[in-house]
């Protein structure tokens, strides 16, 4: 593993010396366009050139898309913005309801206290997933914090009064070859993105996912909130499969240094 | 595993010039002041290997000759090893330029965005300064 992780990341390497060589020359820095156009945007491009892979969508027996594999997802701050693999809607704060105006802004970031990011920051960041699909469900594997959810796809409807979580509860049905995801069930106790977009437990989002060959998946993530937002609004993805990736360990606790040593403190509580 | 450090490390500083900087698991702006831009240069003396930041601490002499030690935060071991680095690619005694963003508290903590060994090689660049704009 280590030495094809390492020959991938020098192939990779040498395939981007042409570009990269006039900015490590200090000429204007111009980043090859199918891999960032923002080079200061970290995990907003690809860490690395994903390797080439040709090929048509993977099927599962039943002839459904087979959405299997570690991908490679844009790190999605603020889901107003447009960057590389990653489509905003500028419009977010003309879209409060008067609460969600006067929630617009968070007081402090609660992930910087290693609280689950909950559903849709868990997906919007700069770590990896592994999708696995079986016959009836589909297992989502975040290298954030190293945590999972299911997505139901065996035609269960939500449970009725369903007890408010971080991650909500997800069914999937097949829209042709997309799948898309239905999830509710929220608590309010996480923010959309890092930025802070504010929700309530009213939140409904709705995940739409098409394999559309090998090595991509198309993904778009409506925001559904009558309590925050006077109407949906989406982001849209694209996601690069990385069969040179495991996903590796992340947890937040171990040397949270900025809470243990009082760099960060909880505002006072009002 | 036949590849030296070096090697990868330019293949990592060759990257770096096309991906930046990585991130953290919350909002830069929650603990680090962009409005504070720091450059210093200083001797490494420890180096943490952690979650959900790896620190490095550096000895860093003022002009009167002084010596304070200044805590650097990078990116996760995760986000490093993806970017090519290792645990001892960095070193205790090696001399770094580091540039960063002192911490609000005004503590001699700073998120580093770049760290670079005198030969020019760069190291452990992980903060997300210049992500969250």
């Amino acid at each position: 593993m280590q030495n094809l992780f390492f020959r991938t990341l020098l192939l990779g390497a040498s395939g981007l010396v042409l570009t990269a060589v006039p900015a490590l020359a200090q000429a204007p820095a111009k980043a090859p366009a199918a891999t960032c156009e923002r080079p200061a945007e970290g995990f907003g491009c690809l860490a690395s050139r994903p390797p080439a892979t040709n090929g048509p969508t993977p099927r599962m027996a039943d002839g459904k898309p087979d959405l299997s594999g570690v991908w490679q997802h844009p790190f999605v701050q603020d889901m107003t913005r447009d960057l590389p693999d990653q489509k905003g809607e500028p419009n977010i704060a003309q879209l409060f309801t008067p609460w969600g105006k006067a929630n617009a802004v968070e007081e402090f970031d609660y992930t910087a206290f290693c609280l689950p990011l909950g559903y849709t920051r868990s997906i919007n960041s700069p770590m990896p997933i592994e999708i696995e699909q079986r016959p009836g469900r589909i297992v989502m594997l975040y290298e954030m914090n190293n945590t999972f959810h299911m997505i139901y796809t065996d035609g269960r409807a939500h449970p009725k009064d369903l007890e408010p979580t971080w991650f909500g509860h997800s069914i999937g049905k097949w829209d042709g070859d997309t799948l898309v995801v239905d999830t509710v069930g929220f608590n309010d106790q996480t923010r959309i993105d890092t930025q802070g977009h504010p929700h309530t437990d009213k939140l409904h989002v709705i995940e739409r996912i098409t394999r559309t060959d090998l090595g991509h998946l198309s993904y778009d993530m409506t925001i559904d909130d009558p309590g925050a937002y006077t109407k949906p609004w989406k982001n849209v993805r694209t996601f690069h499969l990385r069969p040179d990736w495991e996903l590796l360990e992340y947890n937040c606790n171990e040397n949270n240094k900025e809470v243990m040593e009082g760099h960060l403190k909880p505002p006072a509580k009002k | 595993m036949k590849l030296k450090v070096a090697s990868f490390a330019f293949a990592a500083g060759v990257l770096l010039a096309v991906a930046g900087p990585a991130a953290a698991h919350h909002s830069f702006a929650a603990v680090f002041d962009r409005n504070q831009p720091a450059k210093f240069s200083g001797v490494v003396t420890k180096i943490e290997w952690s979650n959900p930041h790896a620190w490095f601490y550096v000895d860093v002499k003022d002009d009167a000759g002084h010596v304070k030690n200044y805590a650097c935060e990078t990116g996760p071991p995760n986000i490093l090893i993806r970017n090519g680095w290792r645990k001892d690619s960095l070193k205790v005694g090696d001399t770094v330029s580091i540039s960063g963003y002192r911490a609000k508290d005004g503590t001699d903590t700073f998120s580093t965005s770049e760290v670079v060994l005198p030969d020019g090689r760069k190291v452990f660049s992980g903060s997300n300064a210049d992500e969250d704009k």
